[in-house]
């Protein structure tokens, strides 16, 4: 099983950090945020220290799994999760992009 | 032993009874595929006979073919059927009746789940197909968007059919998923680790991962959709804190990745038939695999790309674009692998190799305008209109119809033991493929001159009239060419000459069982060393007819089945299968009653039906195990293994495991939901939290120590040969606390006041169910014990019930938590 972990886990990280910052900026531009004494700025900041910390999980990862003491002992298994890993790298780069380039809450 | 006597003696073994009867009680993998595939192609030409329904009533202008009513119903269940009743259903049945084989194993992991989910299939279908010829069917199309299917704008029967009859049938997906996921783990040859898996095997794997974390938000929108027409309960009402859009995540959470879950499938059947057909080996495994795993997994990013005009910000928008145009990536992998792979062979123009080519001139247009509608701009332009209509049907027919024809063809010879020898398929392909062209590539301009979809007529002038009668002229060509496919594969299926065994010179292993299939499907399992046993071993065949791998001696008389280590493939345990039985049909029987009690408003028949349902899953389990240790058995080649009933994990662990996932998202769904209400739903916060108070939060903490500590600790002393009563009791203890905790939400809200406690009703229910349920599997566990079949060895029972309590009590502290915290926190 803990093959299938290495394969599963990079982009479930991504699943779990793309999900999460969507349901951050849904709370970033609902009422709730006002109510709470938070403005646009401080949400902006929040979103893009999640997409920050996403990123750093995903660089640990593939360190991780490029280690000798993690990494598979399947040539087979190693390749499949290194190219997981930077897929999940990529995706966490290019699909959270948004939270520093588009408006907020328009 | 000889091959012949050996045949024999399997056969007694493992075939069903003779007749109509055996279908009824069968639970081999080769029958319930072979009943899914013809219960699956059914439902296709019901879905395409409708299908020329709405092309007849749009061929000309202001058509009076149909009324709107009618109408709706037909435009409505032709895509469920085509979604749901079809196309799910018939990689199902391929991959029930291949898999095993491809992995060089004697049946599916659990084979009396198989025949529950078909009989849960055919029961859930028919109920659909009931309401279509009362005239009562769903007509709020395919998707259910509330409030047109909730009371306010259906307060008819219509949407019920829909939302009860799909659940019914999505047991079966789910059942399936388990099944599938447990068996490509577990249940293959000797020697097969995940670099030498089946190609068919690895997308298998990942389609029914996706099932299991896809299906249930949907289940949950039903759920929570059909609980709003029913008793007033307003998830999706505005004005008493729902909101309509929450129906919308949820549908297109499960949509989204349900259009991936009918192209993987296919994909695989590309990957394994491809690579035959142009004589050589797949090009780029590896880069396959982590492709449709990219895919599998970043389909679940991109569910708002269906949501572009409902005005979400800016921002949402861009996120889920982004994440749409990803996936383009692994689908560009998958398709350069496949022509590398056309590239270094010596491709053959047979007739699967046809429809592959047809899969490509098809599948990359619906790609490249999914690209398009990916663009926020784009699609707020073309959403709603027919070029989306004709961009999901290149996608569909051409990512999985033109596929799975190409396999069925490809596996013609292997499902009927006869070469084709009618010609009629050439014929029947190129009337499918110019009609389905002319169908839908016109329907692209006529979106992108306005025409809007689901309406029931089109005007004169608007300048749709003559795509619209082109394209109904191709779509009744489109029919007769499938007509033709069916009449062909019938005809070659039945009266056909004799053909060898692997006319395609294929390496893969369900060709080294002789055609048609046995019911044991091999008469030994043999030990593999690459991914195309066939090519290493050329008289395989005969290997495995002598006897010569793994369990080929039928001595015993039980049916015995090998479980392997997940990554390395080696022996682990041997596993005895349950024999024929009409209890899965029963079960499924029963459990219609549920639905039908929901359905037709006779709610005494709900509770009714879950106390019958509970006695034949307690039947059903009993009937497992035994009373006293057996210790290793021997297997062959001097191999001796334990029995998986005698081991901590057995694959039922591995079962519980994988449904609880799936549960498990139901439960983060649910938990979604509620978020989405607080923080996006017009009429909130509530007119009053749920107050704080002791009772409840001291009978979960309390509840939790007992259920957890009861079950360690029965587990323990079992451990010990000591007996486990007072583990068990205590767990028990735990368990009724925490349903009590559950409970007292429930009385300190109504159910109807707000979606605020409508959303608690549910959290609270959910959460009194799973402790309920897990009480029951204690007091089984109890009984189990008392009557011998428990011991130190045999404790596997003992972990799944272990999951189950574990499970119960973490979503009861996290839902109780959220139910509790706003309160709290005001």
């Amino acid at each position: 099983m803990t093959e299938i972990l290495r394969i599963a886990v990079p982009l479930t990280a991504w699943l779990a950090a793309f999900s999460a910052v969507y349901g951050l900026h849904g709370l970033v531009c609902s009422e709730r945020w006002d109510a709470a004494g938070l403005d646009l700025a401080a949400g902006r900041i929040a979103m893009t220290a999640a997409w920050a910390a996403a990123i750093a999980f995903q660089v640990v990862l593939l360190i991780a799994l490029l280690s000798p003491r993690f990494a598979s002992g399947s040539a087979f298994v190693r390749g499949v999760s290194l190219t997981l890993a930077i897929t999940a790298l990529v995706a966490t780069v290019w699909t959270l992009l948004p939270v520093v380039t588009t408006s907020a809450c328009l | 032993m000889n091959a012949l006597r050996r045949h024999r003696q399997l056969e007694r073994i493992w075939a069903s009874r003779p007749g109509w009867c055996g279908k009824l009680t069968t639970v081999n993998n080769n029958d319930i595929g072979l009943m899914f595939l013809s219960l699956a192609i059914t439902y296709f030409v019901i879905g395409g006979i409708l299908a020329m329904l709405i092309r007849a009533q749009l061929a000309t202008p202001r058509s009076v073919f149909m009324g709107p009513e009618i109408y709706n119903q037909v435009f409505t269940m032709h895509g469920t059927i085509m979604m749901f009743l079809f196309a799910i259903p018939l990689f199902e049945g391929l991959t029930v009746y291949l898999l095993p084989k491809m992995l060089g194993t004697r049946d599916l992991a659990f084979p009396r789940l198989s025949a529950f989910g078909f009989w849960c299939y055919a029961f859930g279908g028919s109920l659909l197909i009931f309401s279509l010829l009362a005239g009562i069917a769903p007509d709020s199309g395919w998707f259910m968007y509330p409030p047109l299917s909730s009371t306010l704008g259906s307060p008819g029967i219509n949407p019920d059919f829909w939302l009860l009859g799909i659940t019914f049938v999505e047991i079966s997906a789910i059942s399936a998923s388990v099944e599938i996921v447990v068996t490509v783990l577990l249940y293959r040859a000797p020697g097969m680790s995940l670099d030498k898996l089946p190609i068919f095997a690895w997308y298998m794997l990942i389609v029914a991962m996706m099932i299991l974390t896809g299906f249930p938000p949907l289940i949950l929108g039903s759920l929570l959709l059909e609980l709003e027409r029913a008793f007033g309960m307003p998830f999706f009402q505005v004005g008493a804190g729902g909101d309509s859009l929450l129906w919308q995540h949820l549908f297109w959470l499960f949509g989204h990745p349900e259009v991936y879950i009918i192209f993987l499938p296919a994909a695989g059947v590309i990957s394994t038939v491809l690579p035959v057909m142009a004589r050589t080996t797949l090009l780029g495994y590896g880069w396959i695999v982590a492709a449709a795993i990219s895919l599998g997994v970043l389909s679940f990013g991109i569910w708002v790309h269906h949501m572009f005009t409902t005005g979400i910000p800016h921002m949402g928008l861009a996120f889920f674009s982004a994440a749409s145009t990803l996936v383009a990536v692994p689908t560009g992998v998958q398709i350069f692998a496949w022509i590398g792979t056309i590239w270094k062979g010596r491709p053959e123009l047979h007739l699967p190799m046809l429809w592959i080519l047809a899969f490509f001139a098809t599948f990359v247009i619906g790609g490249l305008t999914g690209v398009m509608v990916a663009m926020v701009p784009f699609d707020w332009q073309a959403h709603d209109t027919y070029f989306v209509v004709a961009h999901l049907h290149y996608v569909l027919v051409g990512g999985f119809v033109f596929p799975m024809l190409a396999g069925l063809y490809y596996w013609l010879p292997h499902f009927t033991g006869r070469r084709r020898y009618f010609k009629l398929g050439k014929t029947a392909f190129w009337l499918v493929f110019l009609g389905f062209h002319g169908t839908f590539l016109l329907l692209h301009w006529a979106g992108l001159l306005g025409m809007r979809r689901r309406i029931d007529s089109i005007e004169s002038g608007s300048g749709w009239e003559l795509i619209n009668l082109i394209a109904s002229i191709s779509g009744f060509v489109m029919a007769i060419g499938f007509a033709l496919v069916l009449i062909d594969l019938l005809a070659n299926a039945v009266v056909a000459v004799r053909g060898p065994r692997n006319p395609w010179q294929a390496g893969t292993l369900e060709w080294a069982i002789p055609a048609p299939s046995p019911s044991y499907n091999l008469a030994s399992i043999p030990e593999v060393h690459s991914r195309n046993p066939l090519y290493d071993v050329p008289d395989l065949p005969l290997r495995i007819a002598r006897g010569e791998g793994y369990l080929g001696d039928p001595g015993r008389g039980v049916r015995e089945i090998l479980t392997v280590e997940v990554a390395s493939g080696r022996p682990s345990s041997l596993v005895i299968f349950p024999t024929n039985t009409a209890l899965p049909i029963v079960m499924a029987f029963v459990t219609g009653g549920l639905f039908i009690g929901m359905l037709i408003k006779a709610y005494w028949l709900v509770p009714v039906s879950i106390l019958i349902v509970t006695m034949l899953a307690v039947w059903w389990a009993w009937s497992l195990g035994s009373r006293k240790d057996q210790g290793p058995q021997p297997v062959g080649h001097g191999l001796v293994l334990p029995l998986a009933s005698e081991i901590e994990r057995p694959p039922g662990w591995w079962g519980t495991l994988f449904l609880l996932i799936a549960n498990g998202v139901f439960f983060g769904s649910l938990l979604f939901g509620y978020a989405f209400l607080w923080t996006v739903a017009p009429n909130w916060p509530p007119p009053a939290w749920l107050e704080p108070y002791l009772t409840g939060p001291l009978l979960a903490l309390g509840g939790t120590v007992l259920a957890l500590g009861g079950i360690r600790f029965a587990d323990r002393a079992l451990r010990r040969d000591a007996g486990p009563w007072l583990g068990l009791l205590l767990s028990l203890a735990g368990l009724a606390a925490l349903g009590s905790a559950a409970a007292t939400v429930l009385v300190r809200t109504t159910h109807n006041a707000h979606a605020y406690d409508a959303t608690l009703w549910v959290i609270a229910g959910y959460v009194l169910f799973h402790a309920a349920v897990a009480g029951i599997m204690t007091v089984f566990l109890a009984l189990r014990a008392a009557g011998g079949y428990l011991s130190a060895r045999r404790i596997g029972e003992v972990r799944v019930v272990r999951l189950w309590t574990d499970y119960a009590v973490t979503t009861a502290l996290l839902g109780l938590g959220a139910a509790w915290l706003p309160g709290v926190l005001t």
